[in-house]
């Protein structure tokens, strides 16, 4: 299995995992170029979009590319944290208590309309999230690098849900919008369902590992190489702090998201191939990394803003680096 | 007109003071006025509001709102009579009517509808029923300074009817039965025949009462207006005074013939007329000093300090005269009345705030719905900040090769190259044009004028040095002294060559 040495070696494997994936999930070549940030920057992804569009499929086929563990939960308002992380439980053959291990035990954990949960199961993943460990019966199980939470959000059905909380928000690396295909791409889409090329079903065999999880360690460990000048990276901490008192949001982004920012930024300048990040590439990831961070107003709300339109305004107000 | 028969005091007033008054008059003959309201209106708006449900059309509501001054005409002549003793009877209403409501009816109901002090003015064209030039003179004189505040009574009737109505249509919804699942905004976006009626209706119910109550009140501005100009008061206190000494002078002669008689003496001389004289214009004094007369009364009002010298008039006071006095009433003498700010301000300022208003609703409104066309000016404003670089002609300096050179001297390649850079982005975007944000990176400048006006010689020539500057200042690989003499040569020749075509 390849395992990139140099920046450059990182870049092309980097754009081989994406156009593997690209040939499965057709016409979504954004969420797939941002949820492989995010992945290489050791994030979790937060991805809202209508039923049917391949949340499940881009999980599946992350994990056969990149040879790592799979799993689903489907969030529900029954669920309970230990149907999560796992539990102790009794067994009467040894007469000792065993630890039974959830579906969190895993490297890709696809957290399906996680708002269906209430708080306290949606609580359950905060450890996971950010400590890479799940505690049960006070023990402590860190779990494999790498380690990615992918929880999905439907936008249209708000019934019965209850809405992540800001800390937990503020967990995701990204949050990833994927919507309709264009025209052309759902047409090619069909073509190939229709003459057999893919399966309608998530069928993911046809796809071969590009890498492993040390071929991973290895991009991540190159891109922390990437140089970010320090106007650069001033200018990025300016656009989050510039949606802390910015006309039509009601609260910014916490510090989190200046970390989230510039590590992002230094993955996306290492997919253009290059060892250094240019203010494009903050911009770039931007969007992603604050569009879940930030509140807007009621005034810009009942204005029909909406986090998107906010951003662009911040992103063309906010003066790019000087010299 | 015997002021004698007044039933209530005339005495000088403020206006709110006079308008208190007009209440008073509604409140002592709300049952009577309300009938002769009802007996005038009734039918004809229950004609209009049918053919307004039927046609589920507002036309016919605004048609009778249109002719208030029509329906305000009989009660007018109701209070008019009431107050000096007079309470006439609907039939004799019905039977003077022509002699009430024609005079001045045609211009109060075309041109003059709109004018605020309808209820004020109503009563010359009515009650005084003079025409013509005389007509325009004496409301010139009843509308001189100081104000009447009638303006100012439309205003607040008016708000008041509004808010009466919608108050009703509210009072209305809650009691309808939740089955019914009737919506109030039902009422205003989505009107059925039912709906407008109950509206209609509502509304007609709030006239009921705002409309005598504004007769009443523009009635009573009216007569203190008058008791200002024309002493009224005094001519009342005078003759209560005459009464009561004549009635004195009785009992005296009376007293005199008694004791005189009997007691019969040498004749003394007689007192002097003076004592008596004295005496009766103390008692005027003492009478029209007592707050009878003289109510007291503390009042601010602005003037122009040389307002009398009026042949040394600013074209600023003409104006100010010009449009301010027009807005308190048409018919004030502007030549010959001071100023009356605080009303003249209070209405401009109205109109001011009204106009704003309905303008920032218009243009909400059409952005909301993507209405208002974006207008794209045919040249983009050229920016003044890219990629954080100040680009403006004053900011750059005035010999860049002598710049470029001083900052090689120092070492400082980068701050060689930003002045290059922003020479050359400041004579691109002069010559080709882009819309660009404050937020622009140097990468999207060069992509938005490819995009927009292809690869030309300048433009290509910003490619390389943008390609020098990132190299520079973002990936920390400066570039050789040389390349940047050879980018700040290349320039400058390209910058003759493009004058030199021109």
């Amino acid at each position: 299995m390849s395992q990139p040495a140099t920046l450059a070696d990182a870049a092309a494997l980097a754009h081989d995992i994406e156009s593997r994936l690209n040939q499965v999930l057709i016409g979504q070549q954004q969420v797939v170029r941002e949820v492989l940030i995010a992945l290489i920057s050791g994030g979790h992804v937060l991805i809202e979009g209508v039923p049917g569009l391949g949340k499940t499929l881009l999980v599946r086929s992350l994990g056969r590319v990149l040879e790592l563990d799979f799993n689903r939960i489907q969030f529900t308002p029954d669920l309970m944290p230990t149907d999560v992380t796992g539990h102790a439980m009794y067994d009467q053959k040894t007469e000792q208590f065993r630890i039974r291990r959830g579906p969190a035990f895993t490297q890709l954990l696809l957290a399906d309309e996680i708002n269906r949960a209430p708080a306290k199961t949606q609580a359950a993943l905060l450890e996971v999230m950010q400590e890479r460990q799940i505690t049960i019966e006070g023990k402590a199980f860190t779990l494999n690098e790498p380690y990615m939470v992918l929880a999905t959000q439907n936008p249209l059905d708000q019934e019965g849900t209850y809405p992540l909380p800001e800390a937990e928000l503020d967990r995701f690396l990204f949050k990833v919008l994927i919507d309709y295909p264009a025209h052309a791409d759902e047409t090619r889409l069909v073509n190939m369902v229709l003459d057999g090329t893919i399966r309608a079903s998530l069928d993911v065999d046809s796809l071969s590992p590009a890498t492993d999880a040390a071929g991973l360690q290895a991009m991540k460990a190159l891109s922390n190489d990437v140089l970010i000048d320090a106007e650069v990276l001033d200018y990025a901490l300016r656009i989050v702090r510039a949606t802390r008192d910015f006309n039509g949001l009601s609260h910014g982004a916490s510090p989190r998201a200046s970390i989230a920012l510039a590590r992002a930024a230094r993955v996306q300048a290492m997919f253009e191939g290059r060892d250094f990040v240019t203010p494009d590439d903050i911009q770039q990831v931007a969007r992603p990394v604050l569009r879940h961070r930030i509140q807007l107003s009621a005034d810009a709300e009942i204005e029909g803003q909406t986090p998107e339109t906010a951003l662009a305004r911040l992103l063309d107000q906010v003066e790019a680096p000087r010299q | 007109m015997e002021l004698e028969k007044a039933s209530a005091r005339l005495a000088p007033r403020s206006p709110w003071q006079a308008a208190d008054l007009g209440t008073q008059f509604y409140r002592h003959w709300a049952g009577s006025i309300t009938g002769v309201w009802l007996l005038f209106t009734a039918v004809p708006y229950a004609l209009l509001l049918a053919l307004a449900a039927a046609d589920n059309s507002l036309w016919p509501l605004f048609v009778f709102w249109w002719l208030k001054p029509l329906w305000e005409r009989p009660l007018l002549a109701f209070y008019s009579h009431a107050l000096f003793g007079e309470t006439l009877t609907l039939k004799a209403l019905l039977k003077r009517w022509r002699g009430y409501a024609l005079p001045g009816l045609a211009g109060q109901l075309t041109w003059r509808r709109l004018s605020p002090m309808r209820s004020f003015n109503a009563c010359v064209w009515q009650l005084e029923q003079v025409k013509g030039e005389t007509a325009s003179q004496r409301l010139k004189v009843l509308n001189s300074y100081p104000s009447n505040r009638a303006g100012m009574l439309t205003l607040l009737v008016l708000h008041l009817e509004q808010f009466m109505t919608f108050g009703l249509m509210a009072l209305l919804y809650t009691l309808v039965p939740w089955q019914f699942n009737l919506e109030l905004s039902d009422w205003f976006y989505d009107q059925s025949g039912l709906q407008l009626a109950i509206s209609g209706l509502c509304f007609y119910l709030v006239l009921c009462v705002t409309e005598p109550l504004y007769v009443a009140c523009g009635f009573a501005l009216y007569l203190n207006k008058r008791t200002w100009l024309e002493g009224w008061d005094l001519q009342l206190g005078l003759t209560r005074l005459g009464e009561r000494r004549r009635a004195v002078k009785n009992v005296i002669g009376a007293l005199l013939i008694f004791m005189l008689v009997p007691f019969m003496e040498p004749a003394h001389a007689e007192p002097s007329a003076s004592d008596t004289t004295t005496s009766e214009q103390q008692q005027v004094i003492e009478l029209l000093a007592s707050p009878d007369f003289m109510p007291l009364e503390e009042r601010t009002e602005r003037q122009w300090i040389n307002q009398d010298n009026s042949d040394a008039e600013s074209w600023m006071e003409t104006l100010w005269r010009f449009l301010f006095e027009n807005l308190d009433d048409d018919e004030t003498d502007i030549s010959n009345s001071p100023l009356n700010i605080p009303d003249a301000l209070l209405w401009a300022i109205f109109w001011t705030l009204f106009v704003a208003l309905a303008l920032w609703l218009i243009i909400k409104v059409a952005n909301q719905f993507g209405l208002r066309g974006h207008r794209t000016s045919k040249r983009p404003m050229i920016p003044t900040h890219v990629a954080g670089l100040d680009i403006r002609q004053r900011s750059l300096p005035k010999n860049l090769n002598r710049a470029v050179e001083e900052a090689l001297k120092t070492g400082d390649i980068r701050a060689a190259l930003a002045v290059l850079m922003r020479a050359a982005l400041a004579g691109v975007l002069a010559r080709y044009p882009v819309a660009l944000a404050a937020g622009s990176t140097e990468q999207q400048c060069l992509r938005t004028l490819q995009q927009q006006h292809g690869d030309p010689l300048p433009i290509a020539y910003l490619q390389r040095l943008t390609q020098a500057w990132i190299s520079t200042a973002w990936a920390h690989r400066p570039v050789s002294d040389e390349q940047v003499r050879t980018l700040a040569q290349h320039w400058q020749q390209m910058d003759r060559l493009e004058a030199d075509h021109g």
